[in-house]
């Protein structure tokens, strides 16, 4: 094997150890608290982008720890893992940012930033996994780093959402932990990359490694969110703004869409999943997921709730874009990994923004808002057009992608459902738009809860505007050299020559 | 550098205006300096250029119908602009208004000069979303309907359009737009795929059956605007026809029959239909439809074969300008009787007139030529009834007469005021009226081979003060005056009212919405039973948890009324039914 190297391990430990040492301090010291997230945060960046410039000069960076015979936790760093780990990096520095605005005053921010910082770390450590077996270790600590997160609120609501939000995700993990003994028994260990294994085992033990994958398929299918997998997600939406941003953008729903691309690309190869026709079992229900979310949607006036049942709707396209074997849809699903997450926070902060400023929380309250907080709103404006796809927002590029790719693969009933899925969410995004920005405010004047010189506190504004005008970067830059789609392309194109 | 600042002098025009305070002057200079690249690029050929950072890898250039189109498309942004930088100096809306009319003016300019699909999608629909900021613009509950109605058209249309790029990028194999028109050529699927464009398209374009929303909307915007939506913004759906159309390189018989068959049902349905209106920007909004159905026509006969691109596709362009000068000119005229007083009235019926002759093509001015260039195209090809659509296009001359005399004559009802005075922005006007006569009267715009070929080669001053063409073109138009003369002054044909439209406005938009109440009462019905059908069941959310709350059932189904009632949404379950039959009957 390749020398071992430690910044895989560094990496995950810039963000636990200020975690830990987080858990140690007294809630009063908030200063010295901040210090350390931010500390963390750039850290984290900073060394991710170290790796990624070494990853491209050519250096192969692996950390091996064996924990038993032929079991060995292993962090390797692959592009599809460093996209991922970038994603996360950064969106976790621009939610720490924005989590100290937010919970500015407010109780229990020890245990808060303590498993916030847990949670990026289960999220870099899925990123950064070299084989099934540290993957699944890390998608179970995200579960268990995630849940005082969901519940911090401590209202009756969030209780009741967490223990929903254990059901599923446990069940869940309960699935994938079947699925992934069971692969390790039939197949050994298997290290990301080498479909070859599965690809000698599959005559022998068809019937296995079926179920195998439908196992695994629907434990990841939880976080992702595929339904009927996906009651968490709308009821969990009443943790803290920062944590759905989180949740819904990066850490638990791209968890589980990172894990169905990592099965079906780097466990079971694409080859063998297309021939098995398991790909046209999750096409469909993708499909259905994806028009399902975008109809709930329409109805929901909670704001965040509208935009938790777009995150269903949203996060099937990257299942979809699986689904579709092709280098145009697995370049879309992959980039819509990054897009989605970057459009989608910027929705929350939205919400958070106006539901912390002005006290709204409902989709019928936001008359004439955009006047009040017009950098917010036109942040969400971006975000939204991107989400339904249309140009020059980052959303175009995943769907013109999938779309391509669907004509490409003679699926013409994707392009219908992405059709279909454009024009709902055109219906229950545009709305928000409208009464932002072309209807009178009930009332001329409205006390705020948040006053600051501009309109709303600014380390609530900054992390909205960064991610608004990311979305909008990462589709207008898009054939620059080092945007999220040129990677997600060379990754594709990568997968195919093999 | 120069084809970058076309798109990006707009951009920061919209930012700069949109700051500057109600009452403040400047803007309308401002944007007239927004529009200089464009205008550079109208007239002087400069080498196309390639973003590899932009997008999927854009590429800019133009070819000679897109660069008349874009030398019109910047004289009207520029006189509009000029004109709405006085005209709406102390509107209170007046920053937003800016801001929305400098994003359309991006989009109109960015859309023109890309060759590549992405960028010229991307333009499209930056055009079209901003625009609803111009439609919307008074906040009155009708600009507000019309606005809603425009948002969901536009959003229909742009998801056949992007259908239809897709295919056609894959038929292609390539994002080029220069290599669509002979891949849709070489396609056994092209006619389809150009189907869907024609769709995408001809709902900006105002195509019958997709117009309705036109009518409602640019009269709705403030004069200025609607001279940019129906002068200029309209002529981004013809282009996207000319860049999708093989013309030249097919026989599509039956697609050229369907185009020329709702060209002409336009160009006379809409100039008959606009004389029941009493607003006169709305008889100018029909009056739209029925001069873009000419254009459909023209390239109607393209697709039939047998005529060449390089000749038909200018032809289009040039009867394009014409219009688009005209329409524009009589748009920004309907702010000018109210403010124009003594001498310079003479000055603005004069100008007025002029507009009028140009668009029903009248001796001596642009029209001439290129309504003669429709007859000329018309009598060459070989398609079915050529003579017919001779005789029907001289009958449209007579009812675009009859609209537009009809026009002029609601104009005069608005009370004059009594001074001697003129408003600012009639400059503008003056300079729109200067610049559409100049290029539409001179052969500075013409192609050499195009006008060798309708002039048979004597040169364009034989062809103006030729008397037989003269006369063609006069009689229709003496005889549509002398009608609407006739019916105003003989009091049994009097029948004009000038209090209440005889027929609404958007006429078909009345039958969709009775059909879509229809619908909506069906589904209604149907989600009540499915609602307790499922109560009985499980849920899917209930799985695994029981919901805490019980009213939910009632909320759902009680927002879910309320929701299909509104008509946007109608609209899109039309859209979902349409697109089911169509891939069941496929």
């Amino acid at each position: 094997m390749e020398t071992t190297s430690f910044l895989p391990l560094l990496i995950l430990i810039s963000s636990l150890i200020p975690g830990i040492l987080i858990l140690l301090l007294r809630e009063e010291q908030a200063v010295l608290r901040t210090f350390l997230n931010i500390f963390g945060a750039v850290a984290k960046v900073g060394l991710i982008a170290w790796v990624f410039a070494g990853y491209l000069r050519g250096e192969e960076y692996t950390f091996v720890f064996n924990l038993a015979l032929d079991l060995t936790f292993t962090l390797r760093v692959d592009q599809l893992g460093l996209l991922f780990a970038s994603l996360s990096s950064v969106l976790w520095l621009v939610t720490t940012l924005y989590a100290i605005g937010y919970l500015e005053g407010g109780q229990h921010r020890r245990r808060f930033f303590a498993f916030f910082s847990f949670c990026v770390t289960a999220s870099t450590g899925i990123a950064l996994s070299g084989n099934v077996l540290t993957f699944f270790i890390f998608y179970e600590f995200l579960t268990l780093s995630t849940y005082p997160l969901v519940v911090h609120r401590g209202t009756d609501k969030a209780v009741e959402a967490g223990r929903t939000y254990l059901w599923y995700t446990i069940g869940g993990g309960t699935v994938l932990f079947l699925g992934v003994v069971g692969l390790f028994v039939v197949a050994g260990p298997i290290y990301f990359g080498q479909t070859e294994i599965i690809a000698g085992l599959i005559s022998e033990y068809t019937t296995q490694l079926t179920i195998l994958f439908f196992l695994m398929l629907t434990g990841l299918a939880v976080k992702a969110a595929i339904f009927p997998l996906h009651g968490w997600l709308p009821v969990s939406m009443v943790a803290p703004a920062p944590v759905s941003a989180l949740l819904h953008a990066v850490a638990v729903v791209k968890a589980g869409a990172f894990g169905i691309v990592r099965l079906v690309y780097d466990v079971y190869g694409i080859g063998i999943a297309e021939q098995m026709n398991f790909l046209s079992v999750l096409a469909v229900f993708a499909a259905f997921t994806i028009i399902y979310g975008s109809v709930r949607a329409l109805f929901q006036d909670d704001f965040k709730k509208r935009l938790a049942f777009s995150t269903v709707s949203q996060l099937s396209y990257i299942a979809l874009g699986v689904a579709i074997p092709g280098v145009l849809t697995s370049t879309g699903a992959i980039v819509h990994l990054v897009h989605q997450g970057i459009m989608k926070i910027t929705m929350f902060f939205t919400a958070g923004n106006i539901a912390e400023t002005y006290g709204y929380h409902k989709i019928s309250q936001l008359n004439g808002i955009g006047r009040r907080m017009p950098l917010t709103m036109g942040a969400f404006t971006i975000a939204a057009f991107g989400m339904i796809g249309l140009p020059p927002v980052a959303g175009f590029i995943s769907k013109w992608y999938l779309g391509l790719g669907a004509v490409e693969a003679g699926s013409y009933w994707v392009v219908f459902v992405l059709l279909v899925s454009s024009a709902l969410n055109a219906a229950y995004f545009l709305p928000i738009v409208y009464r932002a920005w072309f209807c009178e405010p009930e009332q001329e004047v409205v006390s705020q809860l948040r006053s600051g010189r501009l309109e709303t506190q600014a380390l609530l504004l900054i992390p909205v505007v960064v991610t608004g005008l990311l979305s909008l970067a990462a589709g207008v830059f898009a054939a620059t050299a080092g945007s999220p789609l040129s990677i997600a392309r060379e990754i594709a194109e990568k997968l195919y020559l093999l | 550098m120069i084809w970058f600042l076309t798109i990006v002098l707009p951009l920061l025009a919209a930012i700069i205006t949109a700051y500057l305070p109600t009452g403040r002057r400047g803007s309308g200079i401002i944007f007239a300096g927004a529009t200089l690249p464009a205008l550079w690029l109208g007239l002087v050929d400069v080498p196309g250029v390639t973003a590899h950072w932009f997008l999927l890898e854009s590429h800019f250039s133009l070819d000679t119908p897109r660069q008349i189109i874009l030398l019109l498309t910047g004289i009207l942004w520029a006189t509009s602009g000029l004109f709405a930088g006085s005209y709406l100096k102390d509107d209170v809306r007046k920053g937003e208004f800016s801001f929305y009319f400098g994003a359309s003016m991006a989009g109109n300019f960015g859309l023109l000069i890309s060759a590549e699909v992405a960028a010229f999608y991307t333009f499209f629909a930056l055009m079209t979303f901003a625009s609803y900021g111009l439609v919307i613009h008074s906040r009155t509950p009708s600009a507000r309907h019309a606005a809603r109605i425009y948002l969901v058209m536009a959003i229909i249309g742009e998801l056949f359009l992007i259908t239809a790029l897709y295919l056609a990028v894959q038929s292609s194999e390539s994002m080029l737009l220069a290599s669509i028109p002979p891949a849709l050529a070489k396609d056994p699927n092209g006619p389809f795929i150009f189907l869907l464009g024609l769709i995408g398209f001809g709902v900006k374009v105002g195509a019958i059956p997709l117009y309705f929303w036109l009518p409602l909307a640019h009269p709705a915007a403030p004069a200025p605007a609607s001279a940019v939506l129906s002068g200029a913004m309209i002529k981004a759906g013809l282009v996207g026809w000319m860049n999708l159309a093989p013309v030249g390189l097919v026989e599509w018989p039956s697609l050229s029959i369907l185009m020329v068959s709702l060209g002409f049902t336009a160009a006379l349905g809409a100039a008959i239909f606009g004389l029941t209106q009493i607003d006169p920007k709305t008889n100018l909004a029909y009056s739209s439809i029925s001069q873009m159905g000419i254009m459909t026509v023209l390239l109607g006969i393209g697709l039939y074969g047998g005529i060449p691109a390089g000749l038909l596709l200018p032809a289009i362009a040039l009867y394009a300008f014409n219009h688009g000068t005209a329409k524009a000119l009589l748009f920004m005229g309907t702010a000018l009787p109210a403010k124009v007083g003594g001498y310079w009235r003479i000055l603005m019926w004069a100008g007025l007139g002029v507009g009028v002759l140009a668009i029903a093509g009248g001796p001596l001015t642009g029209g001439l030529w290129t309504k003669y260039m429709v007859k000329t195209f018309l009598g060459e090809t070989s398609l079915p009834g050529a003579q017919t659509f001779l005789l029907l296009l001289t009958i449209s001359a007579v009812t675009t007469t009859l609209l537009l005399s009809r026009f002029l004559h609601l104009l005069h009802k608005i009370k004059a005021p009594s001074e001697n005075m003129a408003p600012p922005f009639l400059l503008p006007w003056i300079l729109l009226l200067l610049a559409g006569g100049w290029w539409t009267m001179s052969t500075t715009l013409l192609p050499t081979e195009l006008m060798n070929y309708i002039t048979k080669e004597k040169g364009i001053m034989a062809f103006f003060w030729n008397l037989p063409t003269n006369w063609a073109s006069l009689w229709p138009i003496t005889l549509g005056v002398i009608l609407m003369a006739l019916s105003l002054k003989i009091s049994t044909l009097n029948k004009w009212s000038l209090k209440k439209p005889l027929l609404p406005a958007g006429d078909f938009l009345i039958i969709i919405l009775m059909a879509g109440s229809l619908l909506a009462k069906l589904l209604l019905k149907g989600i009540t039973l499915l609602e307790s059908g499922t109560k009985s069941l499980q849920g899917p959310e209930k799985l695994f948890y029981r919901i805490s709350d019980d009213k939910r059932a009632s909320q759902i189904s009680a927002s879910a009324e309320s929701m299909l009632r509104r008509w946007d949404v109608v609209g899109i379950g039309f859209f979902i039914f349409f697109l089911t039959m169509f891939i069941l009957l496929r």
